[in-house]
């Protein structure tokens, strides 16, 4: 495993130290020149090519099979991913799922959902458009699918397979690999969509400092105004759905399409950032699904029907709720736009139905 | 119960591919897979040396430890075989494979990958022995017949032997004697180089 993390990073500094002291050509041709003097000097002594064998970094190794890396007699890399999939990844991994699984439930019942504080009013406002609620579920329905059908790969032989034996769960891994190869484009796109629908209300604010130092109230229970989205979604947002988002875009396409030939080290490494992204995140998901659903009363029904109560954009979302009432989604000053004459109206226009 | 091992004696090996060929000619594998392969080092410069490689049956086989289905198992003979049924085509067998033994035939479009395949030591799979379904999917089951697998009894130079390990290793150490010279046994370290690892069948493996 060292040895293999050695050759990863060497390969990279070798790289850079040749690429400014010695021409590229010198370098590979340095082994087999060694190989001809140790001929002469000692004949029948073929350590230099027996190195070259193990690190591969011959030139002059050929063979008549076409395919890829079908030259290479062993590669050492193989080794180093298989500990860190099978060693690290899946182990702790596993075990950040169950963990934060366990803090979810324990928080759901030790404070339960968050409930509205006052009345709702009955007069709705619109939340999300027909658009960003379509963004939303595509990309919402295709991670789920992607996370399940992931998970199973991941952890089934170690949960699933003792359970239900060989033949089932080898169906169900073959589903999802089918499933997750698939999906996974559709995902990638809905990634960028999401993106370009959502960028503009989450840019960070001054305020949202003030929303994370105060928790959002989660533990306290306290309300603590936000914009159109908190500080928490735009973690969400920035970190999740952007940053990781774009992680396991670009190693899955790396992983999905192996008719481009790449070889096997470059697959190894993405295979790797791509389990660790994607259990960071499932596990972001973990609590973005549950806020989403069971945690917050009213927060599915704003993504499900694009509308909210007067009084749940009030509690969750002041600044934006004062915005939107004012007609005004360049909000100028905090605490301004209070005294603004209601314009529910616009928003009392059809899809609302309560 | 004697351990099968592949060894390739590279002073010997002329890189006639008749290997590769007998391998091709006794199972009938698909195009596009090549469960054996000849490498040549140094090609065209003095201390040419050419190597058979195929799966070398490693004693603490990568592809069993890191296949997500389970589809591997080993024999009393050390031979690690796979069972297709199972298998998904995801490709981490030949991530995980120092010997680039595992192959995959392309079924459908963007490169997926279908059953893997990959030498069995003329062994074939978890079938019954010699049947139809056998042959198809893996090939010829030589081992029950008594043969040793078809690329060493082929080779011309006798330079690839496979066998049981202590009898192959014998010939070699003879050779080496003999000859002084070229006593590096390639790919061993890699292959036997661990404790051997999960020498009996799953429970889901038929047989």
């Amino acid at each position: 495993m060292q040895v293999g993390f050695r050759r990863w990073l060497g390969a990279g500094l070798a790289a850079l130290v040749l690429g400014f002291t010695v021409p590229v050509t010198a370098a590979d041709t340095s082994s087999a020149q060694e190989q001809a003097a140790r001929q002469q000097a000692q004949p029948g002594n073929n350590s230099p090519v027996w190195r070259d064998v193990r690190s591969g970094d011959n030139p002059y190794q050929t063979t008549q099979v076409r395919g890829v890396e079908t030259s290479v007699l062993v590669q050492t890399e193989g080794e180093t991913w298989r500990q860190l999939r099978n060693h690290v990844v899946t182990v702790y991994g596993g075990w950040l799922l169950v963990l934060m699984a366990a803090i979810i439930g324990a928080f759901y019942a030790w404070k339960g959902p968050i409930k509205l504080h006052d009345q709702p009013t009955g007069r709705k406002l619109l939340r999300f458009a027909y658009w960003e609620r379509t963004v939303h579920w595509g990309a919402a329905i295709s991670f789920v699918l992607l996370a399940v059908t992931g998970v199973v790969i991941m952890f089934g032989k170690h949960v699933l397979l003792p359970i239900i034996g060989y033949t089932l769960f080898s169906l169900i891994a073959q589903l999802s690999k089918l499933i997750h190869n698939f999906v996974g484009p559709v995902f990638a796109v809905c990634t960028v969509l999401m993106f370009l629908t959502y960028v503009k209300d989450n840019l960070p604010k001054a305020h949202d400092l003030g929303w994370l130092a105060k928790g959002g109230g989660l533990l306290s229970g306290n309300h603590v105004p936000s914009d159109r989205f908190n500080a928490g979604e735009k973690a969400w947002f920035w970190i999740g759905v952007t940053g990781l988002g774009v992680v396991v875009s670009i190693t899955g396409f790396a992983l999905n399409f192996p008719n481009f030939d790449q070889g096997r080290e470059l697959m190894q490494q993405a295979n790797v950032i791509h389990a660790i992204a994607s259990l960071l995140f499932v596990t972001m998901s973990l609590g973005h699904i549950y806020m989403g659903t069971v945690g917050v009363e009213g927060a599915y029904e704003s993504m499900r029907t694009g509308y909210v109560d007067e009084t749940w954009a009030k509690e969750h979302h002041e600044y934006w709720y004062r915005d939107t009432v004012a007609g005004d989604k360049s909000r100028s000053d905090s605490d301004g736009g209070g005294t603004a004459k209601p314009a529910v109206a616009s928003a009392m226009k059809e899809g609302w139905k309560s | 119960m004697a351990r099968m091992k592949f060894l390739c004696d590279a002073e010997r090996c002329i890189e006639c591919n008749g290997c590769v060929t007998a391998c091709k000619n006794e199972h009938e594998v698909p195009w596009g897979v090549n469960r054996r392969r000849v490498v040549t080092l140094n090609d065209g410069l003095p201390g040419e040396k050419s190597i058979s490689v195929a799966c070398m049956h490693c004693s603490d086989a990568p592809c069993m430890a890191v296949c997500p289905v389970d589809c591997f198992y080993k024999t009393s003979e050390g031979v690690v075989l796979h069972d297709k049924d199972l298998c998904i085509g995801c490709g981490y067998c030949f991530y995980a494979c120092p010997f680039g033994a595992p192959q995959f035939p392309q079924d459908g479009a963007f490169g997926l990958r279908g059953k893997m395949d990959k030498c069995t030591f003329c062994a074939g799979g978890p079938e019954t022995d010699q049947s139809a379904a056998e042959f198809k999917k893996y090939g010829r089951n030589r081992l029950s017949e008594g043969k040793l697998p078809a690329c060493a009894e082929m080779c011309s130079t006798k330079a690839l032997l496979g066998g049981d390990a202590d009898v192959i290793a014998d010939i070699y150490r003879t050779r080496v004697l003999k000859r002084g010279k070229g006593s590096e046994v390639w790919g061993w370290g890699t292959a036997y180089g661990k404790p051997e690892k999960g020498a009996t069948p799953p429970a889901g493996a038929k047989s």
